[in-house]
């Protein structure tokens, strides 16, 4: 019981440098992986850890932080693939230009998506995002052209291929995209880590902890809730941009898709939403059992990677309802512990 | 001294068919300590979270120095300089207690490491300085009572609302609140404080207000107000007097 109660005590003193070296070393060992790992396949298993860590903390930047279960961020994703990849066909204007306006139109959308739901607590927010992001996937699905831009419906959007090309964000190895995706998970983690101990961040969690508490101390949280949910659009949508390049192609289902929600969600829950690395972590353990799974069983039994998500989810709940990331906090905390002032 | 800080004028609040709270009228000064007592469902916690920008009222203003703050948000009356303790206490479960008093600090100051010194100051001002980095969840009831209190305290108020500050409190533990209360006012906060326990309210109110059905029904010195017929008759029914007798 005392030693608990001596490493609660140092926990928050130490954890703010030791989070820092965490991430650091992280992100150190992900940068020089690529000259170990040299062939395709893993280095493009690699690529998708990273891409849904990038999106499982995109999503944790909002709903992590304040509590909200959102199964709608799929949407933000498919609105910057789809954004980026008709800027380029049709006006020829660079994905690296385009994916920043994917992100300005997911983050309006958000606001305006926002404002009216996030007064909504547990399950009707949920359902109402759920809604939202299944009615612009539905639209996109069954509409061919849109005021003369060709959406292409269920069909998807191909990016033409320009060979090796930086400004066209089109490379023929893979290993371009590695750091290119490393850079973007870099990012989103060291403003997650930035906002968690902002004002911002304080809000965001006053809100989660109790919201009539959090109002009466100064916290207005439809602006709080809509500043962070903004920002974390923006990140996802950044991602969809990524995603479209980086195979290529889109289509509704596979870009904002409930799936990809899911995912989103349930990598962060299992690996620990409302911290920094949790979702890091939840995508490093899911990722590569989907993969395995969609692998072995593809052919026959095409959705068990989800039977896979719900059992993990539920020996999370069961034994980590904090995530993966409580159990290696404490075992770090307990060897380490005296280090870490 | 003399300084009027809170005007109440005219409140009322209709809930359906039932007037909560009936052309309220009453004032406080700067640096004073005003009890509001009333027996159970007088309507003090109406009163009470209008003031604090939780329920709209019917009719009527709230000024709060001055300034008509009537119908505004919880939180522009917070940086307005008004901050409340709820009832039930409402820690942020998974924040310590030292982020808890961090967030009434972000009220006013962006500045992390400030919030984060002066946050550990309230937490030995309340005595809860050995607890600092303890989860507000595991706080017993009553440190979670003085962490609400001090959270209220870091958004630096100019009056403080209390409501039933003292409700389940051991008498050790009230006597403590008690001189806690006295220490916030020497720092220059004024008090209103809706209590049940009439000794508290009689230890610490410099004036008291009853509140019977939604009406004022007497204003002055604890000692006066509690002496008079229509209060004793809204506290314990018509006949007191004729038992008293």
């Amino acid at each position: 019981m005392k030693t608990t109660i001596a490493a609660k005590s140092t926990r928050s003193g130490g954890l703010r440098l030791n989070q820092t070296t965490v991430l650091v070393t992280i992100l150190l060992v992900l940068a020089l992986a690529p000259i170990v790992v040299t062939d395709s396949f893993t280095l493009h298993s690699m690529i998708m850890v990273l891409f849904f860590a990038y999106m499982a903390t995109s999503w944790n930047f909002v709903c992590g932080y304040v509590g909200q279960l959102s199964l709608g961020h799929a949407m933000f994703n498919g609105m910057g693939g789809y954004v980026s990849v008709l800027m380029f066909t049709q006006l020829g204007l660079s994905p690296w230009l385009g994916m920043l306006f994917g992100g300005v139109l997911a983050m309006v959308t958000a606001v305006l998506i926002g404002l009216p739901t996030f007064r909504l607590k547990g399950p009707y927010f949920t359902l109402t995002m759920i809604a939202f992001a299944e009615i612009v996937r539905i639209w996109i699905e069954n509409t061919n052209e849109f005021a003369g831009i060709p959406l292409k419906g269920a069909e998807g959007l191909i990016v033409p291929n320009r060979g090796d090309d930086f400004w066209a964000f089109q490379f023929s190895t893979k290993l371009p995209y590695y750091y290119i995706i490393l850079s973007f998970l870099a990012v989103a983690l060291v403003a997650t880590a930035w906002m968690e101990r902002s004002k911002l961040g304080f809000c965001l969690k006053a809100i989660r902890g109790d919201r009539d508490a959090a109002e009466a101390l100064g916290v207005n949280p439809t602006f709080y809730t809509s500043l962070a949910f903004a920002i974390s659009a923006f990140m996802t949508a950044i991602g969809g941009s990524f995603y479209a390049q980086f195979f290529r192609y889109i289509n509704p289902e596979r870009s904002m898709g409930l799936e990809l929600s899911i995912d989103m969600a349930v990598m962060s829950i299992i690996g620990g939403q409302g911290t920094v690395l949790g979702p890091l972590l939840g995508a490093a353990i899911l990722t590569p059992i989907a993969e395995i799974a969609r692998g072995e069983f593809g052919g026959g039994l095409l959705g068990l990677h989800l039977v896979v998500y719900g059992l993990a989810l539920m020996l999370c709940v069961l034994y980590f309802p904090k995530g993966a990331i409580e159990p290696i906090r404490k075992l770090c905390l307990r060897y380490f512990g005296g280090n870490e002032r | 001294m003399s300084e009027e800080i809170l005007r109440v004028q005219g409140l009322s609040k209709w809930f359906g068919g039932l007037q909560a709270v009936k052309d309220v009228n009453f004032s406080m000064q700067r640096g004073e300590i005003l009890g509001l007592i009333g027996p159970n469902g007088a309507g003090k916690t109406t009163a009470f979270n209008m003031i604090a920008g939780f329920l709209k009222p019917n009719s009527g203003s709230v000024h709060f120095a001055g300034k008509d703050m009537t119908g505004h948000k919880p939180w522009d009356v917070c940086r307005a300089g008004v901050a409340r303790t709820f009832q039930l206490s409402k820690p942020f479960g998974d924040m310590n207690v030292v982020e808890n008093l961090m967030v009434g600090g972000f009220a006013r100051h962006t500045d992390r490491s400030r919030n984060e010194a002066r946050a550990f100051e309230i937490a030995e001002f309340l005595g809860l300085g050995d607890r600092a980095r303890s989860e507000a969840q595991s706080l017993t009831a009553f440190d979670r009572r003085k962490l609400e209190l001090g959270r209220a305290l870091c958004t630096e108020p100019q009056l403080l609302l209390m409501d039933e500050v003292v409700a389940g409190a051991t008498p050790s533990e009230a006597e403590e609140m008690v001189q806690l209360v006295r220490k916030v006012r020497d720092r220059g906060v004024s008090i209103l404080i809706v209590e049940h326990v009439m000794k508290v309210i009689m230890s610490l109110s410099d004036r008291v207000i009853v509140f019977d059905h939604g009406e004022l029904i007497a204003d002055g010195k604890p000692a006066d107000v509690v002496s008079r017929p229509e209060v004793l008759k809204a506290y314990f029914g018509e006949n007191y007097d004729i038992a008293g007798a």
